[in-house]
């Protein structure tokens, strides 16, 4: 072995990375900022005030409850509103006047007293379970206060929550939240970097430069593009959607014990509008793909972009951590990615069960169409030629 | 988006014009292309005739493959005209009645040679059929139209490359480089295709930094430091410059372009 060559490999690479800028911000930049976005959104995470609407079941006895409650509410910022019933509740909960809804049974006062376990029952919307929970664990230390305030005498007997949910199910495990989003973000993910490296083919290895020597337009390019990776993106979104959503039972076959195949994640809604929501998404991912191909001049450089370009947005756009609770810096950012509005509205369709007719997924279907044109404008742009 | 000014009608009494030889095929009017400080075309003008061979000669850097970005409109000249078949360039329409090998071979490796021929072919608008294999047939590929194109030699990508450059039976057909990296056997060949096209009525340019191919074209183009310094047949270029030898011709050329001291 020698020394000489071993210092001298060592030695090339200190000199090729040194001059290699975007490896070199790779390695020492990317990492603290990713880092801190991510205490950003951690530790940044406003607990929305709970807005509360109660039903109050308990006669005037419950109503001193409520009373308490609303006090205890309000000193942490909540607000409490009441409804005559259930269904009153729920819709309150339903177009996004209330966080949470309680429900306080009839006998909640007097098992209270007794001490024969009370129950309350507390009715979240069930679309974001992150933000769900902080509204419960902020309702459980008010209504904490407000039993002991209300009735000094009742002694250790806290009331016992019964979580409902108004979509989904109370006893949806994460991958039933988690699921359906990542859908869209695979798409997303995985479209961009297969076209961002076969366009970045095209401009270095010369036949860009040939193509534009042909009566070829621009748009045609881009158009034929997302034609191309749009079919595969289909297929792939249809097994992903597949694979997510059924759960085929396979019979035993000779030595092979039945299993069954698939996540089986329970969808509410429609599932081809699952699908067109991750479809435009994928399209925007082309052009996206497009677009920072521009600024790499190597397939690695385009790898290169994950932490920079999709790391973020996975952070931010509510894949992870619910938007509402983002600084409200973050949030901002959060409105301008696409990725956001495919979350979202892979929520609504999927736990939900929302149709056309719901604003919030007509809002995020536009959007998303939206960023599909901005992205193909902006991507062919980035293809120079002196004529269009 | 902008609109080019020639519509298809107009292009057509060009082209009876130019096969005339009422109007030069290929014409620079004072061209010019800087980047920044850098001139790296210098005013150029010349006139090309229909159905020859043009040699643009010179050095590596000397301004070549940015003066035919031009002529294939690729680039847009700082100042001056560059005209193709009697169209100001960069004209999108008549793109597809210029051909265009660039230096780099320019063709998909995942794809095989028929199917890199016919993707070039429908990017040119060519509507029938059988096109893709006329041009491989003309570059002798017919035996290998179902290989992938990253499983060819290099000279046989290379004559892949022209075989898409001309798929379209273009009028005029820019060459930047063709023979680099191509062995003598299949440079006599290329030759003989180049030959066959010129005699067909298509104007060739021919772009090459090894003086041994000059003799082949019609007529040359000696180029250095983004100008034309000397345009002529390979004879008439050594008598002007008293030379028997093309290389020490150049060099001649090229003294006489130095400023005087």
């Amino acid at each position: 072995m020698s020394l000489r060559r071993v210092v001298a490999t060592f030695r090339r690479l200190v000199q090729e990375l040194r001059r290699d800028r975007r490896s070199m911000a790779l390695l020492f930049v990317a990492p603290v900022v990713l880092t801190g976005l991510m205490a950003f959104v951690l530790r940044g995470q406003q607990v929305a005030p709970v807005s509360a609407v109660v039903v109050n079941e308990g006669g005037p006895a419950g109503g001193a409850i409520v009373d308490a409650l609303e006090g205890a509410l309000r000193t942490d910022g909540g607000s409490v509103t009441e409804a005559p019933d259930r269904a009153a509740a729920e819709a309150a909960l339903r177009d996004g006047t209330a966080s949470v809804a309680i429900i306080v049974p009839a006998d909640f006062v007097a098992r209270l007293t007794q001490g024969s376990e009370p129950s309350l029952t507390v009715i979240t919307p069930g679309l974001e379970p992150t933000a769900d929970s902080q509204q419960v664990v902020s309702l459980q230390r008010a209504i904490v206060t407000a039993v002991t305030q209300a009735l000094p005498d009742a002694g250790v007997h806290l009331p016992r929550l019964d979580p409902q949910t108004l979509y989904g199910s109370p006893n949806s495990d994460v991958l039933d939240h988690l699921a359906p989003v990542f859908l869209g973000f695979f798409a997303y993910f995985f479209v961009y970097i297969l076209t961002g490296i076969s366009f970045l083919r095209e401009r270095i290895g010369g036949t860009l430069e040939r193509l534009l020597a042909t009566p070829v337009t621009r748009g045609e390019i881009v158009l034929g593009y997302s034609l191309g990776f749009g079919l595969f993106a289909t297929i792939q979104v249809l097994v992903l959607l597949g694979w997510t959503l059924l759960n085929v039972q396979v019979p035993a076959v000779g030595p092979l014990p039945a299993f069954s195949a698939g996540l089986a994640v329970p969808v509410a809604g429609s599932p081809l509008l699952a699908f067109l929501v991750v479809m435009l998404l994928a399209l925007g991912a082309v052009s996206l793909g497009i677009l920072l191909s521009t600024f790499a001049r190597t397939e690695l450089q385009v790898v290169q972009f994950i932490p920079l370009v999709i790391v973020p947005q996975a952070l931010l756009s509510g894949v992870l951590f619910p938007v509402s609770s983002m600084p409200d810096l973050l949030q901002a950012i959060a409105r301008v990615l696409p990725l956001t509005y495919a979350t979202d509205g892979l929520r609504q369709v999927v736990i939900r069960g929302a149709d056309l007719g719901y604003g919030a997924l007509q809002v995020d279907l536009l959007v998303l169409a939206a960023f599909v044109a901005i992205f193909a404008v902006l991507a062919s742009a980035t293809i120079r030629r002196e004529v269009v | 988006m902008r609109k080019s000014p020639t519509g298809e009608s107009t292009l057509l009494v060009d082209m009876q014009t130019v096969a005339m030889g009422l109007a030069p095929a290929v014409q620079a009017i004072d061209l010019r292309k800087s980047f920044g400080e850098i001139h790296a075309v210098d005013g150029v003008s010349f006139e090309l005739t229909a159905g020859r061979i043009y040699g643009l000669m010179g050095p590596n850097g000397s301004g070549k493959t940015t003066l035919i970005r031009m002529l294939t409109g690729l680039g847009r000249p700082t100042s001056g005209e560059a005209r193709v078949l009697g169209v100001q360039m960069p004209s999108r329409p008549n793109l597809a009645r210029i051909g265009y090998m660039t230096q780099s071979d320019g063709i998909y490796p995942e794809l095989t040679a028929s199917e890199n021929v016919r993707f070039f072919a429908a990017m040119y608008g060519v509507r029938e059929s059988g096109a893709a294999e006329a041009a491989l047939a003309v570059v002798e590929l017919s035996d290998r139209a179902g290989t992938l194109a990253s499983e060819l030699s290099g000279g046989l990508r290379r004559r892949l490359s022209l075989a898409c450059a001309l798929v379209h039976r273009p009028p005029v057909l820019f060459l930047d480089e063709p023979t680099v990296g191509v062995d003598p056997a299949l440079r006599v060949q290329f030759w003989a295709h180049f030959h066959e096209l010129a005699r067909d009525g298509t104007t060739l340019v021919v772009s090459s930094h090894v003086m041994d191919e000059a003799d082949r074209c019609d007529e040359l183009l000696f180029m250095r430091g983004g100008r034309v310094i000397a345009q002529g047949s390979g004879q008439d270029l050594r008598v002007r410059a008293g030379t028997t030898d093309l290389e020490q011709a150049f060099l001649r050329f090229s003294a006489d372009q130095e400023p005087a001291t």
